[in-house]
């Protein structure tokens, strides 16, 4: 049983008449994997969550979670979701919407009178549970549907913008209960556009654009791929990037000063910054001896490595994707 | 399926459907009761009958008084159970309510159940109180009919528009925007309300025979599309026992043709509203087993 994905979906396909949905779409989730969906607006990635919980049905493929048949009540017993668009029913107390997902799980009262209160306290609306779900904020409700989801103790938990609605605390806080999550062996699927998330939290992604699944991978891996070192020379002469490109075998580059180090450039004088993509420090340090054998000055070396948004960036850049049409 | 029930009776209590509801009827109550106390002021009173006519008179004024309250309360249950069910589906769909809900271990038909079970108990038992409302009310100024079993027959169908206005209306949630919904039943519901009203008028309109067959056969296709006034008619036709005192008093209230119960549908129509609202019913919750959310 252990060798079971998570999430096993083969060539999953969801066909709208307005051409919208996804296609062939193929993952594999292992259990307590933490998975990051990334893609722009419109790509299909809530179509796919929506798959997964059952609240969409496909128009091809199959997918399983825990090995049982999407939408089934067994699968359904073991998840939990929190909706991107997400409202709760407004008469109700918080802790009565919560009990309300308790009794649909069918946990026992006794239980659930222990750990909703708890839940509350934990998603940070611990002291609003008697309040009306009309009274709350978008952020609380957003806190409220992770309490919700997460009544019934899921083996798999599909988070569909979890921090939307939060403040940067909140969204802190929200990363924070995911990691504990982790650590205790949850599966999650998580779908957000904010990267920072994925990049920490998760173990793999992948980038859907169009329906489809554009690139996926170990989350280490995307991001170790590339480190660019910046060198900010003074003195420089155009003949310098010939010299290096010719005698080092790099790919050396002249970019606009200061560009991805928060600096501005400087105008007017001979100061630029190079980039280049090296292996190790000894490299860098091996291309420093070089430029300052060149009577150059060299004033500042930073290495840069590469931030999921730009691989996303760099990713979807060029690409036409659905929801430029919205 | 409990859960959803008691679910729907919270949501009703707690919006203050419920409250209005009955503050309203407890304000028409009142003024039903003075329209009771001045149709039954010509009453010979309940030990003074001498003869057969002044028996006529008062069983004509509480038939009136009757058909009249039950005109009324028709109209409150009919919107009752629109106004509490139209938007169930795509409303809570629109508002992202369902999508939160739906993912638990929970068949969707059970859902869709508990949630038609909630509206119609509540408009059920809305109707009940209502019923007997009227009926006391009439029976303290003029005589009302007491035979058991005409009087369940006749709440029954009284109550009967509930279940069938609650199916359509879900039924259509699951198709319609939740505005799109509102519209449509209420439509739908006066197109029913226009046939069983032009049916009723159709004898004092002096039309030639060819031109009051063609209203009847459009009174009837009005009727059929939603038969709710329909089985109001029948409900008042059981209540007074129309079909067994037949021809020996005129309940056509003179002019006042709006509340003629002298006209009623057939058993077998009575059969094809029952068939209506369980198909409309069940097409409602297959529909729903596969809608996209």
């Amino acid at each position: 049983m252990s060798s079971v994905p998570a999430i096993d979906a083969n060539a999953l396909t969801k066909e709208y008449t307005n051409g919208r949905g996804c296609r062939d779409v193929t993952i594999t989730v292992g259990k307590g994997e933490a998975f990051g969906f990334l893609g722009p607006n419109g790509a299909g990635k809530s179509t796919f969550v929506k798959m997964l919980v059952g609240l969409i049905s496909p128009t091809g493929g199959n997918a399983s979670i825990l090995g049982h048949p999407l939408g089934s009540l067994e699968a359904k017993a073991k998840m939990g979701y929190l909706p991107e668009l997400y409202r709760y029913q407004e008469w109700l107390t918080g802790e009565e919407v919560v009990r309300l997902h308790a009794r649909l799980c069918r946990i026992e009262k006794t239980l659930a009178d222990r750990r909703i209160p708890q839940l509350l306290q934990e998603v940070g609306i611990g002291q609003r549970g008697k309040d009306r779900v009309k009274h709350y904020s978008k952020g609380m409700q957003q806190r409220l549907g992770l309490a919700c989801a997460l009544v019934n103790e899921p083996e798999i938990i599909f988070l569909d913008e979890p921090s939307s609605a939060l403040d940067p605390i909140g969204r802190m806080e929200v990363r924070m209960i995911l990691e504990r999550l982790k650590e205790r062996g949850i599966t999650i699927f998580l779908n957000s556009h904010l990267l920072e998330d994925v990049e920490v939290l998760c173990d793999r992604m992948a980038l859907l654009n169009n329906g489809a699944v554009l690139r996926h991978g170990k989350v280490s891996e995307i991001l170790s791929k590339r480190t660019s070192w910046h060198f900010k020379v003074g003195g420089y002469t155009p003949f310098l990037l010939s010299w290096l490109n010719e005698h080092t075998g790099l790919t050396i580059r002249q970019t606009a000063a200061g560009q991805g180090t928060g600096q501005e450039p400087e105008l007017g004088s001979s100061v630029v910054w190079l980039e280049a993509e090296l292996d190790n420090e000894e490299q860098a340090g091996w291309l420093n001896g070089l430029i300052v054998e060149q009577g150059m000055t060299l004033y500042e070396v930073t290495r840069k490595q590469e931030r999921l948004e730009e691989w996303f960036m760099d990713a979807v850049s060029g690409l036409s994707h659905r929801g430029e049409s919205e | 399926m409990s859960t959803i029930l008691e679910m729907t009776w919270k949501e009703m209590l707690r919006k203050k459907v419920m409250l209005l509801t009955l503050l309203l009827t407890f304000v028409f109550l009142i003024a039903f009761w003075f329209v009771a106390d001045t149709v039954g002021k010509n009453d010979p009173g309940a030990g003074s009958i001498h003869n057969g006519s002044e028996l006529f008179t008062r069983f004509t004024n509480g038939a009136f008084i009757l058909s009249l309250g039950y005109f009324f309360g028709a109209f409150v249950i009919a919107f009752l159970a629109i106004f509490s069910s139209f938007s169930v589906i795509a409303g809570e769909a629109e508002q992202g309510v369902m999508q939160a809900l739906l993912p638990r271990p929970l068949p969707r038909w059970k859902w869709y159940l508990g949630r038609w079970l909630g509206f119609v108990t509540l408009g059920v038992s809305y109707a009940f109180i209502l019923f007997l409302a009227i009926l006391l009310i009439t029976n303290v100024h003029a005589s009302v009919p007491r035979d058991p079993a005409a009087l369940v027959k006749s709440f029954l169908l009284f109550a009967s528009v509930v279940p069938l206005l609650i199916s359509v209306s879900m039924l259509g949630s699951g198709i319609f925007s939740a505005l799109g919904n509102g519209v449509f039943m209420t439509m739908l519901y006066g197109a029913g309300f226009l046939g069983g009203m032009l049916d009723k008028l159709s004898g004092s309109l002096r039309l030639e025979n060819d031109a009051l067959n063609v209203l009847h056969n459009l009174t009837g296709i009005m009727s059929m599309l939603m038969p709710a006034d329909a089985l109001q008619r029948r409900m008042t036709a059981e209540l007074f026992s129309l079909n067994e005192i037949g021809g020996l008093v005129s309940l056509s209230n003179g002019g006042f043709s709006i509340i003629n119960i002298s006209a009623y549908p057939s058993v077998s129509f009575i059969v094809y509203a029952v068939c209506y609202t369980v198909i409309a019913f069940a097409i409602g919750i297959l529909h729903f087993q596969r809608k996209d959310l």
